[in-house]
């Protein structure tokens, strides 16, 4: 099966568990929305499937394979993407050696710049002097150019304003029409939900909700209830 | 005066060899590697054994010595990758001050605490330059610090694997989310850092103090080379490694200066710390 499976993760950070048996299946070409109030343990579920930190219990699988125990290049090499919270660029890099990193051959970094015509134009620029929108672009541009086949957005509009991430959204939209089964973590609850055909809504560690994302977004009171724990 | 500069010029190599791959380190693997020379030192004193006592012919034995240099590098640089991947730059050149002292005491225990018979590996003059006479070994160390700097210069910039290199620099875990494996690459960069010590150690060991505390602490001359590039810049690290040698070999032959020759590290390293917090430095770093 050609599907990522979380398998009832649990993950403890200090003191105690900030994600508690959590399981799902992200399928190739689908938008799963995974949306909850700060703190509700989000960024330590997308850690723990791309091996950033380890699950202390519950599975993780891409495809037949188990990689709860992998290392987190094995993972990125059976095409798991990890887009971190933040502008994770590297910034003493340029735009063109950022792409390069993923891209390997210099075709398809001239295929990933078509899709992005402000980067295009500013190739030779350290990202470090790019801007908070065009960085963010990096980011994105960089991970389509890896082709993964499952990919993990870790509040990609943090420090953006929405006229900039609403037009960061259709690539991610791109990115699934081409097969890639994404997990969508965002802070803009209705511009992801809007996006995405799956929704799961996470409350202090648990899940509340799992389901369409379209229906909870036409029902505000089941997400209002989701974001409660109730 | 210019014949104590040219003779210095030896030791400058040594440094400015040293100072590169002490660059390397801390820019590649996040590391200031107290290390760099003691592991030299090490494998330099193992070829010296093995030459003197077990009979095996000079190049052999010091081939053995700089493998075993780089061996013992990368063993640390496996150490530190495994146990101390997410700790910060200070814990883990902590870790390197141990491995330091761990090696003075070793090499005591196993070859005593006198200067041992190197046998050189180059010798003689190489020319003379207005009666003043210039050795093959400064020749040769001044020729492979450049030519170091100069190939990491170009592997870093222009090879998928010194982009690599890069981004691991600069983001470890983002890279490793990339699939770019961390731990071997940093174990190669300790590796390859490890092979050039003990290297340009050999060739320079047989001409000067050869005890294992001197060699050991050649790091701090090369700290010094490392530190006029900011540790980030290898073409200063080779510039301050042959002025601070040449500078310490022509106040060698002032009588009334020549004690000051082994302070010159320490005096460039605080100059450069006090030049490195001026003022308008200071109001940004706070």
């Amino acid at each position: 099966m050609n599907a990522l499976q979380v398998r009832d993760i649990t993950v403890t950070r200090g003191a105690g568990p900030v994600i508690r048996e959590v399981g799902f299946t992200l399928e190739p070409g689908r938008i799963t929305a995974l949306v909850g109030p700060n703190g509700a343990g989000k960024t330590s579920l997308l850690e723990a499937i791309s091996g950033v930190v380890p699950a202390a219990r519950g599975s993780v699988h891409i495809g037949d394979v188990e990689v709860t125990k992998h290392s987190r290049v094995a993972r990125a090499k059976l095409g798991l993407s990890h887009i971190e919270q933040g502008r994770a660029v590297f910034p003493g890099l340029t735009v063109l050696e950022n792409l390069k990193l993923t891209a390997r051959t210099w075709p398809r970094v001239d295929e990933v710049l078509a899709l992005f015509p402000e980067l295009d134009k500013r190739r030779n620029s350290p990202t470090a002097l790019l801007s908070g929108g065009e960085q963010q672009m990096v980011v994105l541009a960089r991970a389509f150019a890896a082709r993964p086949k499952f990919l993990l957005i870790d509040e990609m509009s943090l420090g953006l304003a929405p006229v900039v991430f609403t037009r960061l959204l259709p690539m991610v939209t791109r990115f699934a029409t081409e097969g890639a089964a994404i997990l969508l973590v965002e802070q803009f609850t209705h511009l992801a939900l809007g996006v995405s055909q799956d929704a799961i809504v996470v409350s202090s560690g648990r899940v509340t909700y799992q389901g369409s994302a379209q229906d909870l977004l036409a029902t505000p009171q089941t997400l209002h209830s989701a974001y409660l724990g109730e | 005066m210019l014949q104590g500069a040219l003779a210095g010029l030896a030791a400058g190599g040594l440094y400015a060899v040293l100072a590169v791959c002490l660059t390397l380190m801390s820019r590649l693997v996040r590391v200031v590697n107290f290390a760099q020379s003691a592991t030299g030192m090490f494998g330099c004193y193992v070829a010296v054994y093995l030459s003197v006592h077990a009979g095996l012919p000079t190049w052999a034995a010091t081939v053995v010595g700089i493998l075993l240099g780089g061996a013992l590098s990368a063993l640390l640089g496996w150490i530190i990758s495994t146990w101390l991947a997410e700790a910060d730059i200070g814990t883990r050149s902590a870790v390197t001050v141990a491995v330091l002292l761990l090696l003075i005491s070793l090499s005591f225990i196993l070859f005593g605490n006198k200067p041992q018979p190197f046998h050189p590996i180059l010798d003689g003059p190489a020319f003379s330059v207005n009666g003043v006479v210039v050795s093959q070994v400064t020749v040769v160390t001044v020729v492979l610090s450049v030519a170091i700097a100069v190939g990491c210069r170009a592997l870093l910039g222009r090879t998928s694997f010194g982009l690599e290199l890069r981004a691991l620099s600069e983001r470890p875990t983002t890279a490793e989310l990339m699939g770019i494996p961390a731990k071997p690459l940093a174990v190669a960069v300790w590796a390859v850092t490890g092979l050039l010590s003990t290297l340009v150690i050999s060739i320079v060991a047989p001409s000067q103090s050869n005890d294992a505390t001197s060699l050991s602490m050649l790091v701090v001359p090369a700290a010094a080379a490392a530190l006029l590039g900011g540790f980030r810049r290898l073409d200063l690290a080779v510039v301050g490694g042959l002025v601070l040698g040449m500078a310490q070999g022509a106040v060698a032959q002032v009588d009334s200066l020549s004690v000051v020759r082994y302070f010159l590290p320490f005096l460039v390293i605080v100059g450069l710390l006090l030049w490195s917090q001026r003022k308008e430095v200071w109001d940004v770093a706070r």
